[in-house]
């Protein structure tokens, strides 16, 4: 008895030194994205494969909280307005680089003087556009300038990653990204998949997970197999209706706004009664869960992201009677008319579908609708170029800087890309709004401005799609509204 | 013999031209790469700037006197998409394709002779009837569909293979099973056809009057007699596996060559990938073709150009 008694004893013994000595659990995770990076450079392209990647590598003077408050982040705290143009921002102390390299005030100045050097002639130019320069004031503070009063400037710095003056000059950023996150670049197997570890000097903490791999799969079908396999534990873009096949997904309200933008000085599509009647007709409840199995949810009214600054929650979302469409086409004496309803396929979630389900409400109404399915090269040139306005153009609009200015400037603004008004009186609203640095009436600019759009029907705003991700048994994660994959924010339970 | 293949090179030579100014047509007439490569909300003096850097600017015959002079010294500019050499992104995507070609097509080969002599000795038997279902049955099938089918079983179901991807032995079993199927269930239905027909030429039926056994017939007079008929459909098939069955496997399982980095590249507009991948396959493909007529004219001297 005794025997035994020594024996479980030592035994537990050894269990327990085991347990003590072993390290804590490596824990790895497999993401599948859709796109592979083009490039690693965080500055030069708009790319989203890049994102997915670079978001955990680098970081930004001002940051998002999951449901899309603006916070700092490697700024110590919210900037502060000197003058109508200038911004200083105090820089969190003691951040390093995973090369070594400080970061400081030097870093800011060398990231922002490189994105607005206009021959490195970076994409991210449409978001950077108003910054003029940024200058050092001491180690730790920074002023930027802008070439007008820009309120929206701490959102555009949610945007713009911090890179190592030194490793810029003679590193490799497009092919081994250098930042200050919680993961680490690790290895790029071009093609195939990309490799990051975690940090463990990380300012924040070493986070939980110790490496991720992503692996580049186009097809949503195979990803999904992929994390049926058990390969795969996050998969982006899953389709609505695999949520119920695979073990866990989630569902976040995402970027994008479904919506269709009216031609108002076109032939039939210049009545205000026809611009009502087409928002009136459609049934957008049904095609929520008829298209979408619920994962979207009607847009109340405009088509700016319900999370950005500026959007106007008083508005409601337009009523489907079809009844009262059909006496608004008939009173405009539109019965019969042609209304062509351009867009594109393929490029966002159920846009086919869209645009077809909502041109057969449109021709309930009495009007003669056709629809135009272009190539998506031949669709942007309807979109944004110098060709006649569309009757009806589709977009799936997104907003990454969470500001109504971005979806403001290009769909409600006369002179707007994708703008198919010539409303002056608009314009100047927006532009008003755009230099306003009181928050306050800068919010009540937005709310102004989406009122009368809303009343004149401008556009034809459908839905609020949501992000669905598919998840493996032991993957617990929220995603964000920004649809960043921070994997620092991931856990795994085994 | 040396007459034949000049004539063969010069006919390749005027078909690589004939599709490179094909190519240069095309891709200038599918869309404007300015408005897909830049983001919805970039202003027309950034458009105007990236057009003029990637030589949009120019007048169409200097583009194209360019493009020609480019292609000579395989400078396709550089990836839209990648930012780095076309032709780099081309050949490090290459080898992939060819590998994956190698052992499908190789696969399919080896399999077909004995299946379809089998088959051929027997007709309507038995092992006749099964080869026969298996071969109507791989020609049926979409490859893409088969690729799911292959997935969900051999991956998802019985977790013996991965889904997708590159790296082992094992992820090359399921792209390659799935790009075999077509082209084994062609080339057996072919042997079997061929070697029918020659089992009942006079030939064979003196052999046998003689005593020769079938074994001997078979791999001395009947194989060698269907040899000309089967490097033909061979090169056939390896030319619609380049310039096709691919870009489905690849993509569907995510393999990381030609086929996949093509769809990736009209995906993004990417007009300089696409040339640079056009081009390559073009060129490979008449390549093939003058390397199959003169190993024609070489097993059968009486061929001729036409």
């Amino acid at each position: 008895m005794r025997k035994i008694q020594r024996l479980s004893a030592g035994a537990l013994m050894l269990l327990a030194s085991t347990l003590a000595c072993s390290p804590a659990w490596a824990q790895s995770i497999t993401i599948a994205i859709g796109s592979e990076p083009s490039t690693l450079d965080p500055q030069l392209r708009d790319d989203g494969g890049e994102r997915q990647v670079n978001d955990n590598i680098y970081e930004t003077l001002m940051a998002r909280t999951p449901t899309g408050e603006l916070v700092p982040d490697l700024a110590a705290q919210p900037p502060k307005q000197i003058d109508a143009t200038t911004w200083q921002f105090k820089l969190r102390d003691g951040v390093k680089f995973h090369n070594g390299e400080p970061f400081n005030a030097d870093a800011v100045v060398a990231s922002v003087s490189r994105v607005i050097d206009p021959a490195n002639n970076s994409e991210q130019m449409a978001y950077f556009g108003t910054i003029k320069a940024a200058e050092k004031v001491d180690d730790l503070t920074v002023n930027l300038m802008t070439t007008g009063p820009d309120p929206i400037l701490p959102s555009r710095m949610y945007w713009m990653k911090m890179i190592a003056p030194g490793y810029a000059k003679d590193g490799d950023l497009a092919g081994a990204p250098v930042g200050t996150g919680p993961y680490k670049f690790d290895s790029w197997n071009r093609g195939t998949d990309l490799k990051l570890v975690a940090n463990a000097d990380y300012w924040g903490g070493e986070p939980e997970i110790d490496d991720v791999t992503y692996r580049f799969v186009t097809e949503p079908g195979t990803r999904l197999s992929g994390l049926l396999s058990g390969e795969f534990d996050v998969i982006t873009n899953l389709l609505p209706e695999f949520t119920t096949n695979v073990p866990k997904f989630a569902a976040v309200p995402g970027l994008e706004t479904s919506v269709f933008v009216l031609g108002t000085d076109n032939e039939v599509t210049k009545d205000p009664k026809v611009r009502e009647a087409l928002n009136l007709a459609i049934d957008r409840k049904a095609m929520v869960e008829g298209l979408f199995m619920g994962y979207a949810t009607i847009a109340k009214g405009s088509h700016i992201n319900p999370a950005a600054f500026g959007f106007n929650e008083k508005l409601e979302h337009y009523p489907y009677d079809i009844e009262k469409a059909r006496a608004l086409i008939k009173e405009a004496g539109a019965e019969g008319k042609p209304l062509v309803v351009v867009g594109e396929s393929g490029r966002w979630l159920k846009d086919r579908e869209q645009i077809e389900a909502v041109a057969g409400y449109w021709a309930e109404t009495g009007l003669n609708v056709t629809t135009d399915i272009q190539e998506f090269s031949q669709y942007l040139d309807s979109l944004m170029g110098d060709g006649p306005r569309p009757d009806a153009i589709f977009i799936a609009n997104s907003n990454e800087l969470l500001d109504a200015d971005r979806e403001m400037s290009f769909i409600y603004h006369k002179d707007g890309a994708a703008a198919s008004n010539s409303d002056a009186e608009m314009a100047t609203m927006i532009e008003a709004a755009r230099v306003e640095t009181d928050t306050a009436k800068r919010k009540a600019f937005y709310d102004d401005i989406q009122k009368k759009g809303h009343d004149l029907n401008y556009t034809v705003p459908l839905f609020n799609l949501q992000d669905i991700y598919g998840m493996s048994e032991r993957m617990e994660w929220q995603p964000r509204v920004d649809a960043k994959l921070m994997v620092s924010e991931m856990k795994v339970t085994e | 013999m040396l007459e034949f293949i000049l004539r063969r090179l010069f006919q390749g030579v005027l078909v690589v031209f004939g599709v490179t100014a094909t190519v240069f047509v095309v891709t200038r007439l599918v869309g404007d790469p300015v408005a897909l490569m830049l983001p919805l909300s970039s202003t027309e003096a950034q458009r105007a700037a990236f057009a003029q850097q990637i030589g949009l600017d120019q007048p169409i015959a200097t583009q194209f006197l360019r493009f020609v002079g480019d292609i000579a010294t395989l400078d396709f500019g550089n990836s839209l998409w990648q930012r780095r050499p076309a032709i780099e992104v081309v050949f490090e995507r290459l080898p992939n394709t060819l590998l994956l070609i190698a052992v499908g097509l190789g696969a399919a080969v080896m399999l077909s002779i004995p299946m379809g002599a089998v088959s051929a000795l027997r007709p309507g038997g038995l092992v006749d009837r099964l080869t026969m279902s298996v071969g109507l049955l791989g020609l049926a099938m979409p490859q893409f569909w088969l690729g799911l089918v292959a997935i969900m079983i051999f991956a998802v179901t019985l977790r013996w293979l991965p889904t997708s991807g590159m790296g082992t032995a094992a992820h090359l079993v399921l792209p390659a099973l799935t790009l075999a199927l077509t082209p084994l269930a062609r080339f057996t239905m072919m042997v079997r056809a061929s070697m029918i027909d020659e089992l009942n030429k006079p030939y064979v039926k003196t052999a046998r009057a003689k005593g020769l056994g079938l074994t001997r017939i078979l791999r001395v007079h009947t194989l060698r007699n269907i040899l000309v008929p089967f490097l033909s459909i061979s090169g056939w098939e390896l030319i619609a596996t380049l310039s096709g069955y691919t870009v489905v496997v690849e993509t569907v399982l995510a393999w990381p060559g030609l086929g996949l980095t093509a769809v990736q590249a009209i995906q993004r507009g990417d007009l300089f990938l696409m040339q640079a991948i056009v081009f390559v396959i073009a060129f490979l493909i008449v390549l093939i073709g003058i390397v199959l007529d003169i190993l024609s004219k070489a097993v059968d001297p009486r061929m001729e150009l036409n």
